[in-house]
């Protein structure tokens, strides 16, 4: 294949990655790593950091949702940053030194657990916490929010047990290139007993930053080919455009299921390329 | 809606607009540039501190070669979360809140380390 071709179709590749990423909910990381590796044999390395950068393009492409909303915690995004950011920098230290088939079958794992995710409702049932535990009171963590024109005060608990599972969302996020957006609303929601809403949208704030901080290493390490990284860029923020536009307009449930079949697939697929080198 | 709310909201939203306009103008006339030179001239992988990448695609500029501009749109996607940052601990430093200041000032430096680690080939 001639190289124009190859970046043509690597474009198309990032706007396919993009909008199902964008449908199913679980970003463009996830499609791009096996787009890259499995279809045109990228080094995983490469596909990890040119990932990150989709990553970060997306998560800059959703933030105008929540921009104003007031739903983002700053205080609780920027203290759990130190750790999402920390398990980043230590994830994209030890990726260069890890065999590619751990990479590979270690990735088919966390794409298949975010592909079954998917089918869960994406509402929450966890119940807020009466009241905040005193490292969140001396942290003041605890905040509000507005809905209906009603201010509703949340409450928060388990700082440390949230502090390090986003220690390990940072990890994954550079190890494997994706934005690790589940886990970080898993230790929020779950376990820090904050609003699903406000999970979400301090969890977009810190994809950015998480991915940022082992984006620069991958970067700096000269794992990023300029043309592939621009045709992925502008393919997956092309895509999530368009995703986002036509969730008001398909019947999403059902694509959404189709979608995380199709993942699963590529998930065994990375297994089987892991394990058996298939 | 308090003064320091309005203001948070406007550096955020200027920041996101102006970064994804702008990286997205560098990439397309990159790779613009890429197809009208017929695809020949593969631009070399960046590499080393941001200052030597960001000196290397403005040298390059002179020849208006596909990988400056795709460098550079590279590297105002890697600045727009810190930018973000940045205007979190601005909008701390504004309230005096001087804990989620030094919060963020351990985070911004958690990301540069990142850099300077990727280009010492750790």
């Amino acid at each position: 294949m001639s190289a124009p071709l190859m970046v043509l179709v690597i474009l198309f590749g990032g706007i396919a990655a993009g909008l199902i990423g964008s449908l199913t909910g679980l970003g463009g990381g996830m499609v791009i790593v096996p787009l890259l590796t499995l279809a045109f044999h990228l080094p995983i390395p490469e596909a990890v950091g040119i990932s990150l950068f989709g990553v970060i393009a997306t998560s800059i492409g959703a933030a105008p949702r929540f921009v104003g909303t007031g739903l983002s915690n700053v205080r609780a995004a920027l203290f759990l940053q130190i750790a999402a950011s920390s398990g980043a920098l230590i994830g994209a230290l030890v990726a260069h030194h890890l065999p590619a088939r751990l990479l590979f079958a270690l990735f088919g794992i966390v794409l298949g657990y975010s592909a079954i995710m998917s089918f869960m409702p994406k509402h929450s049932d966890v119940a807020g916490a009466p009241e905040s535990s005193p490292l969140a009171r001396r942290l003041r963590l605890g905040s509000r929010y507005q809905q209906a024109g009603n201010w509703i005060e949340y409450q928060v608990v388990g700082v440390m047990p949230g502090f390090g599972i986003m220690i390990g969302a940072g990890f994954l996020s550079a190890l494997l290139g994706i934005g690790s957006g589940a886990f970080k609303v898993l230790a929020m929601d779950r376990v820090m007993k904050l609003p699903f809403r406000v999970s979400t949208a301090t969890s977009n704030f810190m994809i950015g930053i998480t991915a940022a901080t082992s984006a620069g290493f991958y970067l700096s390490h000269g794992d990023i080919p300029p043309v592939i990284a621009g045709a992925i860029i502008l393919g997956v923020i092309v895509g999530a455009y368009a995703g986002g536009h036509l969730v008001r307009m398909l019947p999403v449930s059902t694509l959404r299921k189709l979608f995380a079949v199709v993942l699963l697939i590529v998930a065994l697929q990375m297994l089987l390329k892991g394990l058996f080198n298939l | 809606m308090s003064e320091i709310v309005r203001e948070r909201r406007l550096l955020n939203t200027w920041i996101l607009r102006a970064s994804i306009v702008l990286c997205l103008l560098l990439i397309v006339i990159g790779l613009s540039v890429f197809f009208v030179h017929g695809g020949t001239h593969i631009p070399a992988t960046p590499s080393g501190s941001l200052r030597q990448i960001i000196r290397h695609a403005v040298h390059a500029g002179t020849g208006l070669h596909a990988g400056t501009f795709l460098d550079a749109g590279v590297i105002v996607l890697l600045l727009t979360p810190m930018a973000r940052l940045l205007a979190g601990i601005y909008v701390s430093a504004r309230v005096r809140d001087w804990l989620y200041v030094a919060i963020g000032v351990l985070v911004l430096a958690l990301v540069i380390i990142g850099v300077i680690a990727g280009q010492s080939g750790v």
